[in-house]
């Protein structure tokens, strides 16, 4: 049966994530975020109590998902009305994630994995296991479906809807009742003795069964029909009780019967035939059981995403951040109000400065300005942005309106420890031939000040080649540089309309900085000045 | 003429020939493993041996040509697995205990038989065969099925399978007892399943079914049904008892040789979809023997693999010309050359087809190989000694007539003997009449002879081998040229891969 909560056509499986994830994540810090998503928020009273420990599933989850970005606007809607249903009501989500849980935890339980090794087990206990198997589901489906019925009419989007509507059908109310019906009927196979709590009496589940047979090669009995099949519960007697004895010789009257004594090989052959008839009422349910048995994985994976978004939701509000759900735009688009960097607010527990931005047909933004003046902040926090719009996360902002970019790279170098040596600059220049080497069609490149490793008129050089061939091949890209005079060059190459917009750390008339960037030509200096007169006066006085 | 065999005319006695050395010298070891594989480990047997005479090779030649008739080798292809199913229906007869038994599984065996045999022969008349082997085949048995003795036997069989098929009865099971009685039930409870639980209906398998023998239970409940039924097992014993040795020694062989084809043919036709062609040869000895787009098999099955090509090469022997002399730069090519020269040698005499674009080969008695071989230790012989020690007796055969190929030989001689003894061991299989390739680095060789013909492996225009053979005058090879083409170290290389 199908899932398919994430996409709406496909469930998670060849997906394709970024193709430098690792740079990504350690670029853009996003580890807090989904550490953040597998740890609950426990409120008591309206205060924040405690943080859960971490459910690494979900940890591992939410982290695969979001380095596999979506393709297209539709697929981003899809799982935000997914997103803002498991939002709305996470008693429904945690539900339904802690189900999946259970049923495969008690899968795993009965040896799942062991019995995935082929002949491992004797195809009895396979058997045996495949008709505990069928309880678990059976239960595990009907209270799933009993956790839709409860929700119903509070679940708008479509992935849940679908997803109640397919389990209706498939696992019917009737086919609910037969599974319970066939469990009863084969209970005498693996069952053995059970003593009446009331009388005392030894019971025993005994098979009756009404066949059909014909001769096939070599007189071997083949074409079996299934007529008739039940258990029925008898008082256990031994042997050489009297009434044994009278059933036995009343058994023996009979035309045209043979008699099946205890602890003959004739017995065992009449296992062996309660055995075939089980397995073949197995083979119905367990291929009807095979629609579910990827069903469980699946819905386990894709819960647990939406339930590390409910966890993250809290996080936000804890850390008083306000969210949206992202829209998509063109390319060329980035615009948004009130943007802040949410792994800086989680990491070191500030409110962040929010930034604003407006821009339409722009490709290339150029960020230059002050030091520590917010500017790597400003980058990351698109970048953030960027990868939760396109995994179909809310974002930290007012709103936040962005184009689609599957192909998105990014290229930082930490100024820290930017030492001039020209093995960093080929390991950065290495780098960039990887990301040449593998632009796709909608492509974003976040450079924060790369080619740093060398002068600043070589790294201008660098940079420029770099940056206008990607530009002209129409990639997408938005970099943060102290290399002043490629900031400069590009600025007197642009003119009005290019799609190339500057920006810098706003700075005040009277030196002060807001951490803000605001649109301003690219300016020749990066004030490090201000931040050694601060410093080095601050300490004179 | 009767239909003996479909490898040939005859059954005689050179299937017992140990195989050639040639086998491993042109990799046709390999190939025929490949050739084997899924097909069990009898059948790489008949590559091993050679026809007797150039009549033979015809006559699988030609039975090779209707092989690929399409809608016949669906039918072969099927009475091969059906004669398969009849020798486990066999073992299964053997295996079992009670007369009773064996005699019902003597009905399956000879309705197998009957069916594969029928079918093959339809297949044989709607079929446009043109090869003696498969039309001697299809009048013997059109004979042998028209006869009464067959007729008789197989409608019986028939008769009794169908009436064994028809005896419904049921078996009712409680309280630890079995009661059989005639009859037919409506499968309820089958019903219930599949219609609940949605699904496509799944028969049920017996649960005795692993035993070919009866088990007890069974074979109570056919005691039961003898008293009910009683002419059903009396008749099918008598059966039994009349047509115990029914089958015809030469129709179960041909389930066995046929292979030999069929098996080639899936190679060849999984080779085709590769992209590596096949030609049947033609053999007419008016014209000269030539082959465009020969390559190595063996190779090319390696590198299909790995989705690589295989370099193809053309060749001829003009009226005259008796023997190519190859020379060349090493890792040119050249040994993979002859080799696909001796695998051409082979198929055809096998009467299969060659991997190659087109061909004409000229009919030869024998192939003679001498490839070198790593010094023996063993012997402690030097390898000049152990060369002319496996020469001699290659030299000394009566034989005229034959396809030799020679790989390298006397390259631990000094120069001025090894020119001499390789002219003359050219003169003398020239003058036996035979034909072939001499593979070698002493460019002096193409003047052992007038009929003598110069091949060389040629270089690219970067000077790297591109394992291209033509005919061209032999000339020295310069090695430091090639040390530095294989690092790619010239100027001109440079400068290309630094831009």
């Amino acid at each position: 049966m199908k899932t398919y909560l994430l996409y709406q056509d496909r469930e998670w499986l060849d997906t394709k994530p970024y193709f430098d994830e690792k740079s990504i994540i350690q670029d853009l810090g996003l580890r807090i975020l989904y550490m953040m998503a597998a740890r609950e928020v426990i409120v008591e009273g309206g205060n924040v109590k405690a943080i859960s420990m971490p459910d690494t599933f979900i940890e591992e989850t939410v982290k695969t998902v979001m380095m596999v970005p979506l393709e297209t606007e539709e697929e981003i809607r899809y799982r935000q009305q997914v997103l803002r249903d498991s939002l709305e009501n996470p008693e429904f989500t945690i539900g339904l994630y802690d189900i999946s849980c259970e049923v495969l935890k008690k899968w795993d339980e009965m040896g799942r994995k062991d019995k995935q090794k082929v002949g491992q087990k004797d195809p009895v206990s396979n058997l045996v296991g495949d008709i505990h198997l069928m309880e678990l589901f059976c239960d595990g489906l009907t209270r799933i479906k009993a956790l839709f019925q409860e929700y119903e009419g509070k679940l708008m989007s479509p992935g849940y809807k679908e997803l109640k509507k397919r389990l209706e059908e498939i696992f019917t109310d009737e086919v609910q009742e037969s599974l319970q019906q066939i469990l009863k009927d084969i209970s005498f196979y693996g069952e053995g003795m059970t003593v009446d709590e009331v009388t005392g009496n030894k019971l025993i589940m005994r098979p009756d069964m009404e066949l059909e047979c014909t001769l096939g090669e070599g007189f071997k009995l083949e074409g079996f029909k299934l007529e008739s099949l039940t258990s029925k519960v008898m008082k256990y007697r031994s042997p050489a009780s009297t009434i044994s004895k009278v059933q036995t010789f009343i058994n023996s009257r009979v035309p045209d019967s043979i008699q099946i004594p205890e602890d003959t090989l004739l017995k065992d052959e009449s296992y062996q035939l309660d055995w075939g008839i089980v397995r073949h009422v197995m083979n119905y349910c367990s291929a009807f059981m095979f629609r579910f048995q990827k069903f469980f994985d699946h819905l386990h994976f894709q819960t647990a995403f939406y339930r590390g978004a409910v966890n993250l939701a809290d996080h936000y509000k804890r850390f008083e951040l306000e969210y949206c759900y992202p829209k998509v735009s063109d390319k060329g688009t980035l615009r948004f109000t009130e943007l802040k960097e949410v792994v800086m607010a989680m990491e070191q527990r500030i409110l962040p400065v929010g930034n604003t931005c407006d821009m339409e047909d722009v490709m290339l933004l150029i960020v230059t300005g002050a030091n520590q003046g917010g500017k790597s902040t400003f980058l990351r926090s698109v970048g953030i942005a960027q990868v939760l719009m396109q995994c179909g996360l809310m974002v930290t902002a007012k709103s936040f309106e962005s184009g689609i970019f599957p192909s998105l790279f990014t290229h930082f170098t930490r100024r820290e420890d930017s030492a001039m040596n020209s093995g960093r600059l080929d390991e950065e220049l290495g780098r960039m031939n990887q990301i040449v080497e593998h632009l796709g069609e909608r492509s974003l490149v976040l450079l924060n000040e790369s080619f740093a490793t060398t002068t600043e008129k070589e790294g201008s050089v660098i940079a420029y080649d770099i940056i206008k061939a990607l530009n002209e091949a129409g990639v997408k890209v938005l970099t943060v540089t102290h290399l002043l005079s490629f900031a400069q060059r590009m600025y007197d190459e642009a003119a009005k309309g290019q799609g190339v917009e500057f920006f810098s750390a706003q700075r005040l008339p009277d030196g002060s900085r807001t951490f803000k960037m605001i649109q301003h030509e690219p300016e020749l200096t990066s004030f490090g000045l201000d931040l050694y007169e601060r410093i080095v006066l601050a300490k004179q006085d | 003429m009767a239909f003996e065999s479909i490898l040939d005319l005859h059954r005689s006695s050179y299937k017992d020939e140990l195989r050639p050395s040639f086998y491993v010298d042109f990799n046709v070891d390999q190939i025929i493993d490949k050739i084997c594989k899924n097909w069990g480990e009898n059948i790489s047997s008949f590559y091993y041996y050679l026809p007797a005479d150039k009549e033979s090779e015809d006559y699988r030649r030609e039975v090779m040509a209707d092989v690929k008739i399409v809608s016949l080798n669906e039918v072969l292809m099927s009475f091969v697995r059906k004669m398969k199913q009849h020798q486990e229906i066999i073992n299964k007869k053997e295996f079992v205990r009670r007369d009773i038994q064996k005699a019902a599984w003597h009905i399956s065996e000879v309705m197998q038989y009957g069916e594969a045999l029928q079918e093959l022969l339809g297949a044989l008349q709607e079929a446009d065969i043109r090869s003696q082997g498969m039309i001697s085949l299809k009048e013997s048995l059109e004979t042998y099925l028209a006869s009464e003795e067959f007729k008789t036997m197989y409608q019986t069989a028939g008769e009794l399978q169908q009436e064994r098929n028809s005896y419904h009865f049921k078996v009712k099971y409680s309280n630890n007892q079995v009661v059989v009685s005639e009859g037919e039930i409506a499968g309820t409870y089958d019903k219930f399943l599949k219609d609940n639980l949605t699904e496509p209906e799944k028969p049920m398998k017996s649960p005795f079914v692993e035993n070919a023998d009866l088990v007890s239970l069974e074979m109570l409940i056919i005691e039961i049904l003898q008293k009910k039924k009683p002419e059903l097992f009396k008749n099918t014993l008598a059966f039994y008892e009349k047509y115990k040795d029914y089958a015809k020694e030469v129709y179960l062989q041909l389930g066995k040789e046929l292979p030999y084809y069929l098996a080639f043919y899936k190679y060849e036709e999984k080779m085709q979809k590769k992209g590596f062609a096949f030609t049947a040869p033609t053999v007419d000895e008016t014209q000269d023997m030539f082959a465009t787009g020969l390559y190595d098999l063996a190779l090319a099955y390696v590198n299909s693999e790995e989705d690589k090509e295989v370099t193809t090469n053309d060749v001829v022997y003009h009226a005259g010309e008796t023997f190519i002399v190859l020379t060349g730069p090493n890792q040119g090519g050249k040994t993979t050359f002859a080799r696909s020269l001796g695998q051409m040698m082979y198929f055809t005499k096998m009467g299969l087809d060659v991997p190659a674009m087109a061909a004409n080969v000229h009919y030869f008695n024998k192939i003679l190989t001498h490839f070198t071989v790593e010094e023996s230790v063993e012997t402690g012989r030097g390898k000049l000694q152990e060369e002319l020690v496996r020469l001699k007796p290659m030299m000394n055969e009566e034989g005229t007539n034959d396809f030799v190929i020679i790989n390298e030989l006397f390259t631990t001689a000094a120069n001025y003997d090894a020119i001499i003894m390789g002219q003359r061991v050219l003169q003398h299989f020239i003058g036996q009449n035979s034909k072939g390739i001499y593979v070698t680095h002493l460019k002096e060789l193409t003047e052992a002879h007038e009929s003598v013909v110069s091949m060389r492996a040629m270089l690219d225009e970067q000077g790297k081998q591109n394992h291209k053979i033509v005919r061209k005058e032999a000339e020295d090879i310069a090695c430091a040229i090639n040390q530095v083409n294989k690092y790619r170290l010239k100027y001109e290389q440079l400068k290309e891969r630094l831009s």
